[in-house]
């Protein structure tokens, strides 16, 4: 059993960062805690859940995905090479992993993305069982768990009441990882602490049932009411993935990028005569549930949410989709009985 | 440490510093042209940007200014009391006074971003201005790397 | 009677009467505070109001799904009163039903002008935050190239997801500058030069007509001192033009009006 005492995951990244690895762990920065790119000498936090996700890791916020250059009339390309460096994610929640699975399937559906691939590739995931979850998680209503390991690998696990972690590989990225941390790590013995509790709080198959039913229900209505129309919660999402294309350029060159964008702004659908067929916010929450709990899973067998609840926690109106689907469920059980 | 300064002061005068001067149609447009037909020597490091007036001038500008690499920004119109559209200025100078102000909190600061009145009679005044404005960006020094505007795609 | 008894009890009145069909107020989603909607006289025991709620729900009279439901009332502390004053003052209201709040007393159902009255004579002084101020003082202390870092490291954060002009009740364009492309002017990428335009021009647009309610920043899921830019300029118009927006539903915008002796030291 390889151990690390719970004050060494620092040792942990530096000695990773000198194996050739870009380290990026859970970091404070002000009143939060957030993964990012790991730096000599910054402590790591692995308590709080962190409040962005890992996915902007693999599939960050604005990429260059075509660059040319411009001379009067004419335009030339030029190489615009994937970024997809040697990376190390530490102390990512499984609910996290877990996304990165379900993203695989999107960017490997009709068209192999090389960049995602590369990205994933070229990274791996030491997720942390989680020892606490707050009121906004919710993994085990959307088939995952606190100790999940889809998606990792390798599994750190607090140990002796948090005062270790157990370090344990779970395929070849995890063992070359292992190999590469062997200075920090001690073999020895510990006894796992328990994962945290996270009671289920509705049942996934009833809402993706219902939602094939109810594209028409007063319940969006209510919903599209109180949200603001931003685009924290799919920002926050680990599997939400839509893109945008943009040019842009000067006179001498341009880029072609490709950048988040979610549902829930109202250009997102936005037809350039001025139509939008997605006229509200109602309309908008819908497609929102509708694709997380009834189109993903018709198309790829799974759902687009793994709970982690960071769309509840940051939404300024601390609307919640699982409080939805909750509510959907208990509508449901009503009806039928 | 002597030769370090002397260094750095070849650096400071090698340094050509990129400065984008919007300025209004009827005042300091016409200044500008009448430093040229008078042919007054200024510093060649000012790129003029004509508009139709200053309260025409969108911060955007300033800021897109920026982010293709000025290392300072001239803002320049009519004296008060004379804008051809009567009040263009005035309502532009309400908008400086606080841009400004958000532009030095956000690290460009009042070495980078000038505001003037040069009126169409007053080309010596806008040479004068130019190269005053320019030795100034120069002992101020290039604004990359820490330019925060930027555009780095 | 608790003010949250007092608020349901106003509500269901104002429910009953018609004075109004739509009561925007808070409610308890666990631990948490999240927005009330309520249309039925008997539906008013959802809302409650306690230090916790923070939310200016003023954002939510310019929602066009909201308003086909009026007449509104709304539950509002003092941000909130300050808030729909300004939107009273560029025409974006013409009424308003309030039920006032405050931090130490409930006020009743006034209009407009009576919040504003209120405003003026129990809330004359609301201040920032000493955190606020000394760490806006900090960040002057700093060199320019040290506050172009820490802005950039800051504004390095945001994602674009617009929550900040989401939140702001005063952000009411039909069509967002960002969202216009005919030109493009500010780049849509969350990239350095995108971020800088959009945060500045957000804050820029709020200048004379911010009052300081905090929304913007408490969106921010990436955690951006956006008040910190808000500050200087709130202080910034009330040093140069004496302005204090959020008391007057009559004043004339800050940067939509001028004076021929307003201060020009800093033009040459």
């Amino acid at each position: 059993m390889k151990i690390l005492d719970a004050d060494k995951l620092p040792d942990l990244a530096a000695v990773l960062a000198a194996a050739g690895y870009r380290v990026v762990a859970p970091v404070r920065d002000g009143a939060q805690v957030r993964m990012a790119e790991w730096k000599p000498g910054l402590a790591i936090d692995a308590g709080p859940i962190p409040a962005n996700s890992v996915k902007e890791f693999l599939f960050p916020r604005c990429e260059v995905i075509a660059r040319y250059s411009l001379d009067g009339d004419s335009f030339a390309p030029q190489p615009a090479p994937v970024d997809a460096p040697k990376t190390a994610v530490l102390a990512v929640r499984p609910c996290d992993a877990a996304a990165m699975v379900a993203l695989d399937k999107v960017f490997n559906w009709e068209y192999r993305d090389d960049a995602w691939n590369a990205r994933r590739e070229a990274t791996t995931l030491v997720a942390l069982v989680c020892a606490a979850a707050d009121d906004e998680c919710f993994c085990t209503s959307v088939g995952g768990a606190p100790d999940a390991r889809l998606g990792a690998d390798a599994v750190l696990r607090c140990a002796d009441g948090a005062s270790k972690f157990i370090l344990e590989a779970l395929g070849e990225k995890g063992q070359a990882l292992l190999a590469a941390a062997a200075g920090v790590l001690a073999d020895g013995d510990a006894r796992p602490d328990p994962p945290a509790s996270v009671p289920v709080r509705f049942d996934s198959k009833a809402v993706t049932d219902w939602c094939g039913e109810n594209f028409e229900s007063p319940l969006w209505r209510d919903l599209g009411l109180a949200c603001l129309g931003c685009g924290s919660c799919a920002y926050a999402c680990p599997v939400c993935h839509c893109f945008d294309i943009q040019d842009e350029g000067t006179r001498s060159e341009a880029v072609r990028l490709r950048n988040w964008d979610t549902c829930g702004l109202a250009l997102f659908t936005q037809h350039s005569g001025g139509h939008n067929p997605r006229p509200d916010q109602a309309a908008r929450w819908r497609q929102r549930v509708m694709h997380k709990f009834r189109y993903f899973v018709e198309r790829f067998g799974g759902l687009a949410c793994t709970g982690c609840g960071r769309c509840a926690r940051l939404c300024p109106a601390r609307l919640a989709i699982s409080q939805v689907c909750r509510e959907i469920d208990e509508a449901r059980k009503a009806a039928a009985k | 440490m002597a030769q370090t300064e002397t260094k750095t002061a070849e650096a400071a005068a090698a340094f050509q510093p990129r400065i984008v001067a919007f300025v209004c149609n009827w005042c300091t447009y016409a200044g500008a042209d009448l430093a040229g037909t008078s042919r007054l020597r200024y510093p060649p490091n000012v790129r003029i940007i004509k508009l139709p007036c200053t309260g025409r001038i969108d911060p955007l500008f300033i800021l897109k200014a920026f982010e293709g690499g000025a290392d300072a920004v001239l803002v320049s119109g009519c004296h008060p009391g004379d804008c051809h559209y009567t009040s263009g200025n005035y309502h532009a100078r309400r908008r400086w006074a606080l841009f400004r102000r958000l532009l030095d909190l956000t690290g460009i600061d009042e070495r980078r971003l000038f505001f003037s009145w040069v009126s169409a009679a007053e080309g010596q005044k806008f040479a004068d201005l130019v190269a005053d404005i320019t030795e100034k960006v120069r002992a101020a020094g290039p604004l990359e790397p820490a330019n925060p505007a930027r555009r780095r795609l | 009677m608790s003010t949250s008894e007092a608020i349901r009890a106003d509500a269901a009145r104002l429910l009953a009467e018609g004075r109004a069909k739509l009561v925007i107020g808070y409610r308890a989603r666990g631990p948490h505070r999240a927005p009330a909607f309520v249309s039925d006289p008997a539906g008013v025991d959802v809302l409650i109001y306690d230090n916790l709620c923070k939310q200016n729900l003023a954002v939510y009279l310019r929602k066009p799904e909201v308003r086909s439901r009026g007449p509104v009332a709304v539950v509002a502390p003092p941000a909130v009163m300050r808030s729909l004053v300004v939107l009273a003052a560029e025409s974006q209201l013409t009424e308003a039903t309030v039920l006032a709040v405050g931090p130490d007393a409930y006020h009743g159902v006034l209009d407009l002008a009576g919040a504003a009255a209120l405003l003026k004579e129990k809330y004359a002084d609301l201040a920032p935050s000493p955190e606020l101020l000394e760490a806006l003082a900090k960040l002057d202390a700093m060199s320019p190239q040290e506050r172009a870092r820490f802005w950039t490291d800051q504004f390095a954060k945001c994602t674009r997801c617009y929550a900040c002009r989401a939140a702001c009740p005063l952000c009411y364009c039909a069509r967002c500058i960002v969202e216009k492309n005919v030109p493009q002017w500010i780049s849509t990428a969350a990239a350095q030069h995108g971020n800088f335009a959009w945060q500045i021009i957000r804050a820029f647009h709020q200048a004379g007509r911010c009052t300081l309610c905090g929304a913007c920043e408490a969106a921010c899921p990436q955690g951006i001192p956006l008040m910190l830019l808000n500050l200087a300029l709130s202080e910034e118009v009330a040093k140069q033009f004496g302005e204090k927006p959020g008391y007057d539903p009559a004043a004339k915008p800050v940067i939509g009006s001028w004076k021929p002796d307003d201060d020009q030291g800093f033009v040459r």
